[in-house]
């Protein structure tokens, strides 16, 4: 056995490294499908579609390789009764079955990707709530424009205490502008248009439920739409690190039905107004827009 | 060749010899990784038993830890520093520069790389970068602590965390020496293999791991200046007032800051522009190494050698082309976002062409099981299993929910870390007897394997579950939130498993450093391989070999050949 290279003996790790590829995929497998994304609140079910598309194929592609994978260890252990191993090295047909095999399964995912990607980056619908949110470590304060729907103009040297979002209260757009820090609410099964900026670095919102997820820039303003189809309070977590106080930059989206969205909003903005602007301005109308 | 009589500093310290050089990144690259681990063991106690006091470690970190709870600041900076060093220094050394140096010259039949003084150099430029970034631990404020990727303003303004104080300032200089030797390495490989090929070995008779070296030193010449510009320009914004990457309007601890014009999104491309090829400066090597270990203990030639080589082409040009996937939910503009999708899942087809002349590499084989093999045949696993889920991130309809959640971090440390590092284990077990003349233990070898493959499989898949289920990176507690305090079982799996993972690696360390000595006395080529490099001695001097450069008659892979008594043909043979 001058030929044999050391440390060769033992099927045992032939057929060892075979079963332990086989429980591997079947677990790791099994237990997938145990964690499912979080529950669904948004009309961006059609990610969630591509999501499971994209998992079946990769998911199938995974199980059947690394099947075949151990297979092949098992089938070709060094040490078989009358093990030969061949000299056949090129097979031009194989080459271009599997490079046009991978080509023809991408090209779709890539086609439907890139057609949703389009639907969710669009433009936002003109019957969009409005709310710009302002990100700043480690709080989120949202920005609701009033009803006359035009924000009021911010201006960074009037940041403070009692300013967290630096309004310039001289602009008229100003006047019936209100501010909720770490709670957003919106009403449901109406587009949301969530435009954003940071006060200090960057930070990115993240609505589990929603399928949404756009960071926050310093010196830009970002946006992000969807329309939320279930009533509910969800989480809304920053997903950018932005300091030490990262993961506690949490706040609330609350989804109402649209009747009380209107109660709420005659109830609270108010008394946000007069926090926020001038005390003597008007309640919202009860139909916003 | 003649030599003249090394003394121990011209031997061992500034040495020209470029295999001595090769084992100085590896202790250094070893040494670093060991320091990486035990920073993955303590980000993984804090996820396993978040905030919960362990009043030994007081001792160990008084200011981050203690009385014995961890602090975010202080959770924050040793992610950040795993990141570093994990990617750069023990990822990138000990595959490129390591493993670069010791086989370049004995896979191609030269006496030593063409620049021996730029060699030692570069060797010598990594070190202080190593300690620099070591140091930062130690300084006020703590390390860097804007996560690997250094994300301005958070990285630019000192305010903005404790690490972006001192910390972030000797991240960045240990960066520029970093980039610096590893350009002057790049430089090296690139020239070494197109000029000092010895007689008969045509580039298309190259072994693959030297074909990927040379296109990781092309990579490395063309990306890391991206990463030296940024570091500088982003070291002018927080030390002489510049604003490249600062914009008017940032407000941070009740100051706004005088900065006007910049933007994050600079950053992001230019360091993006590094960050992407840099993943396939890591895994192009292992690729390599796990087609010259297969081929060797499959007793067969490496199946498609000719579509191997185009892929490693294809893979090395697409790299640059690919960036903005990491940007996609940036607030870069959507077109851009579309076309990175095109470029990023082409990347797909070279890599499924690899995986597939493996899978038939191994097919109609006699495997010998040897620890080289076994961790070969771990990187066909692992690269198969990280590539697939890179396709959910790489298609942005899909990447907006699981961008930034430990689906990324499941993802990236299959593909880039799992591959590279099994690629990485692989090639010492292979290549061992080469640079010390004796056999590692093969019966320690086998057990770190299976601790190392399992346990692997059992800390990375389930991070996948985590990410599916909304858990975002880079979070010191996840039960802040919720929705997150049921995956605490999941948490809790992983860090038990990453404790046992690093365990593993102990054997490992122990096996390396005591062969040295106490391995069995290695012959020239105990695998009976079929490369260049076999042909030299067990143990060869300066100068590799000792008479004439063998010629190279054929390509490194004639295994098995029909009617032949022997199952293999060195390439030195005619």
């Amino acid at each position: 056995m001058a030929d044999e290279p050391k440390g060769s003996r033992g099927s045992l790790q032939g057929i060892a490294m075979a079963v332990v590829i086989w429980a591997i995929v079947v677990i790791s497998s099994l237990y997938y499908v145990r964690y499912g994304v979080p529950e669904l609140a948004s009309d961006r079910g059609y990610l969630d579609s591509l999501y499971y598309v994209i998992l079946g194929i990769t998911g199938a592609a995974y199980i059947l390789y690394q099947l075949a994978l151990g297979y092949v260890i098992y089938r070709y252990r060094g040490d078989r009764p009358g093990a030969e191993s061949s000299h056949w090295h090129e097979s031009h047909k194989l080459e271009l079955t599997w490079t046009i095999g991978t080509a023809a399964i991408l090209i779709p995912i890539v086609f439907t990707g890139l057609i949703y990607w389009d639907r969710v980056r669009g433009p936002a619908p003109d019957d969009a709530v409005t709310v710009m949110a302002v990100g700043a470590q480690f709080q989120w304060d949202f920005h609701y424009p009033g009803a006359d729907g035009e924000f009021g103009r911010f201006d960074p040297t009037l940041y403070a205490i009692d300013n967290q979002i630096g309004l310039d209260e001289t602009d008229p757009a100003a006047a019936d502008d209100w501010v909720l820090t770490n709670q957003l609410v919106i009403p449901v099964n109406r587009p949301t248009r969530i435009l954003m900026r940071s006060k200090d670095v960057q930070h990115a919102i993240f609505l589990p439920n929603f399928r949404v997820k756009q960071d926050l820039v310093p010196g830009m303003t970002t946006e992000v739409w969807f329309t939320p189809v279930k009533t509910g309070s969800y989480e809304v977590a920053c997903a950018e690190l932005c300091g030490l106080g990262h993961y506690r930059m949490r706040a609330f989206l609350e989804v109402m039905e649209e009747a009380d969205y209107q109660q709420w909003l005659s109830d609270n903005a108010p008394a946000a107004v007069a926090d926020v602007a001038d005390p003597a301005a008007e309640a919202p109308p009860a139909s916003a827009e | 060749m003649e030599h003249e009589k090394q003394g121990f500093v011209s031997r061992y310290i500034f040495s020209f010899d470029h295999k001595m050089i090769g084992k100085q990144y590896f202790t250094l690259a070893m040494s670093m990784g060991f320091i990486g681990g035990i920073l993955a063991v303590l980000i993984r106690l804090q996820l396993g038993f978040p905030s919960q006091p362990f009043p030994f470690l007081e001792n160990l970190f008084p200011v981050g830890m203690a009385s014995g709870i961890m602090t975010p600041e202080f959770y924050v900076s040793l992610f950040t520093m795993h990141g570093t060093i994990m990617v750069f220094f023990l990822l990138s050394l000990l595959p490129v520069s390591g493993f670069g140096n010791f086989l370049i010259p004995l896979q191609i039949g030269a006496r030593d790389m063409a620049f021996p003084f730029l060699n030692m150099l570069s060797f010598w430029t990594v070190v202080p970068g190593a300690i620099i970034i070591i140091i930062s631990f130690f300084v006020e404020g703590g390390a860097a602590a804007s996560g690997w990727t250094a994300y301005p303003p958070l990285s630019a303004i000192r305010s903005a965390i404790p690490g972006s104080d001192l910390g972030q300032t000797l991240w960045l200089v240990g960066m520029i020496f970093f980039v610096a030797s590893f350009t002057m390495g790049g430089l090296n490989f690139v020239v070494t293999i197109l000029n000092l090929r010895t007689k008969g070995l045509r580039m298309m008779r190259m072994p693959l791991t030297t074909w990927a070296q040379f296109i990781v030193g092309i990579l490395g010449l063309l990306s890391f200046p991206a990463l030296a510009a940024g570091a500088l320009l982003l070291t002018f914004d927080r030390s002489l007032g510049t604003s490249f990457f600062l914009p008017a309007g940032i407000f941070i601890g009740d100051t706004l800051m005088p900065h006007e014009g910049g933007t994050p999104l600079l950053w992001q491309h230019l360091f993006w522009f590094l960050g992407h090829p840099e993943v396939y400066i890591i895994m192009l090597p292992a690729m390599g190494f796990t087609s010259d270990i297969l081929a060797t203990f499959c007793r067969r030639p490496i199946f498609g050698y000719r579509s191997m080589v185009y892929a490693i082409w294809a893979i090395g040009t697409l790299s640059f082309l690919v960036w903005g996937h990491h940007m996609f939910v940036s607030g870069m503009s959507p077109f851009l976002g579309s076309l990175f999708v095109v470029t990023t899942l082409a990347i797909a087809i070279p890599s499924a062409v690899k995986a597939f002349n493996w899978l038939f590499t191994i097919a109609r084989a006699k495997i010998h099981f040897t620890s080289a093999s076994l961790f070969g045949l771990g990187v066909v696993s692992l690269f198969v299993t990280g590539g697939l889920t890179g396709i959910f991130l790489g298609t942005n309809a899909t990447d907006i929910q699981l961008h930034d959640t430990y689906f990324v971090v499941g993802h990236f440390h299959f593909i880039m870390a799992g591959a590279g590092l099994f690629g990485a284990f692989g090639a010492v077990y292979y290549w061992y007897p080469k640079m010390f003349g004796r056999m590692l233990s093969e019966r320690l070898g086998k057990i770190h394997f299976w601790i190392t493959f399992v346990a692997y499989y059992a800390v990375f898949f389930p991070m996948h579950y985590l990410g599916v289920s909304g858990m975002m990176r880079r979070i010191y507690d996840p039960n802040v939130y919720e929705y997150l305090q049921p995956l605490q079982p999941v948490n809790l799996f992983i860090t038990i498993s990453a404790f046992v993972l690093f365990a593993g690696q102990l054997l490992f360390i122990y096996n390396y450093f005591v062969s040295m000595r106490r391995g069995a006395p290695a012959t020239a080529n105990p695998w009976n391989s079929a490369g260049l490099e076999w042909s030299t001695p067990a143990y060869p001097g300066h100068g590799n070999w000792e008479g004439e450069i063998p010629p190279a008659h054929r390509w490194p892979y004639d295994y098995s050949e029909p009617g032949k008594k022997r199952d293999f043909t060195p390439q030195w043979e005619a």
